[in-house]
């Protein structure tokens, strides 16, 4: 697998988002186990220091569990833990420059949620 | 723990030429060191000297041993690839593996044979019926089997196509690396390595001029961005090298603090092959 890395974040931190990601998607649910360090390794082609540091801040965080001796696992409360984080940080970082942003194009709530469920019924 | 390599003072003169000249450092287990130098900065020297090769003035200790005289012992924990290092063409699959095995001690058959499984090599097959990719596919299995200290690997996938230089890698770290093992790999093809190496060192005349390990190497140096109008106080920083690119100019700074470079433009952790190219800059003029 090939990959490009950002050059401005380091690596275990991109390797960090895509787990986060992943999770969010329900790519890797809750009790499932990650990859090994060995495979992240040989199928990004970097270094296992990397890929341990990365799943460190994942433990750090609560996300992953170590099971010793099984590996990595997803805890359970991870998706809804990063969900209310990721909420907090949307209305915190990206809210306020969006709500701008609509009003300054003068959107209003009905035309949005109008759109919205257009686009879902498109897509059904 | 008790570094892998330590060489004090290691140097080595040819008639005409100093290859290592009073070099020093240290390799600790674990890691993946890339030794990186253009043509003739005495890469191959450091690790024929490593490997007991070849004669040096100084002190180098690997895994405990000299080189010199205890060359016998301690090949049964170094493995080595080199481009250089060639099968007997007229040798077949089966008969390398017959003939390191009896001759290594810590050499795993199965180990190898499962390796080869997963390759279109046949048993049968001679070295000279192979491709370049195929031949290094076999040098690989046979080592990779060798439950080893420390790897050498000199310019391993010089010559092969991109999809054997990336399984290449690939095997060695799914397969082979871990805590126990160190690796030690000169290549010129930086870009391929430059994430899975933990240390780095370039070599240059004979010298180590840089030697750090890759975490250090981005908190250390930085390269940023500068628009025209800002290009001057980035000079006054002491950038170790600028160019152009679009009407801005990229500046590559050693040591400068990350907050003071965010004020001149987006900063970003340089790429081992442009670090190096400006840390030799001058080598062939």
């Amino acid at each position: 697998m090939s990959i490009t890395w950002n050059d401005s974040v380091p690596i275990y931190r991109q390797l960090r988002e895509r787990v986060v990601a992943m999770i969010l998607d329900g790519a890797l649910n809750e009790g499932d186990p990650l990859p090994s360090v060995r495979q992240v390794a040989a199928d990004f082609q970097i270094n296992p220091l990397t890929v341990s540091k990365a799943y460190q801040e994942l433990v750090d965080d609560q996300l992953v569990e170590k099971r010793r001796g099984l590996g990595m696992f997803v805890t359970d409360g991870a998706r809804e833990a990063l969900l209310k984080s990721e909420r907090e940080r949307f209305l915190r970082e990206e809210w306020p420059a969006l709500y701008a942003r609509l009003q300054r194009l003068g959107l209003d709530l009905k035309t949005l949620m109008h759109e919205a469920s257009q686009d879902s019924e498109n897509q059904s | 723990m008790n570094a892998v390599i330590t060489a004090n003072g290691l140097s080595k003169r040819y008639k005409n030429a100093v290859a290592l000249d009073n070099v020093n450092f240290e390799i600790q287990p674990g890691r993946i060191v890339g030794l990186i130098g253009p043509n003739g900065a005495g890469k191959t020297t450091a690790l024929k000297a490593i490997l007991g090769l070849t004669d040096f003035q100084g002190r180098l200790d690997v895994l405990g041993m000299d080189p010199r005289s205890q060359r016998d012992k301690l090949m049964e924990q170094v493995c080595f690839i080199a481009d250089v290092a060639v099968l007997p063409r007229w040798i077949r699959v089966r008969e390398a593996i017959d003939f390191v095995a009896n001759i290594h001690p810590r050499f795993n058959r199965a180990k190898c044979e499962a390796f080869l499984a997963r390759t279109k090599l046949t048993a049968h097959q001679r070295v000279r019926e192979m491709s370049k990719g195929m031949i290094v596919q076999l040098h690989l299995a046979l080592v990779m089997a060798i439950d080893a200290k420390l790897l050498v690997l000199d310019e391993p996938t010089l010559g092969l196509d991109i999809l054997y230089r990336r399984q290449f890698y690939q095997s060695l770290l799914e397969e082979y690396f871990d805590d126990n093992k160190t690796i030690i790999v000169t290549t010129h093809q930086v870009e391929e390595i430059e994430h899975i190496l933990t240390d780095l060192m370039f070599i240059q005349d004979g010298k180590i001029v840089l030697n750090t390990d890759m975490e250090a190497m981005g908190d250390r140096f930085a390269e940023v961005m500068v628009n025209a109008d800002k290009a001057p106080v980035a000079r006054q920083l002491n950038p170790l090298d600028e160019r152009q690119v679009f009407g801005k100019s990229i500046f590559l700074f050693d040591g400068v603090d990350q907050h003071r470079l965010a004020e001149l433009g987006e900063v970003r952790r340089p790429s081992v092959s442009d670090l190096f190219v400006a840390t030799m800059k001058g080598t062939y003029a």
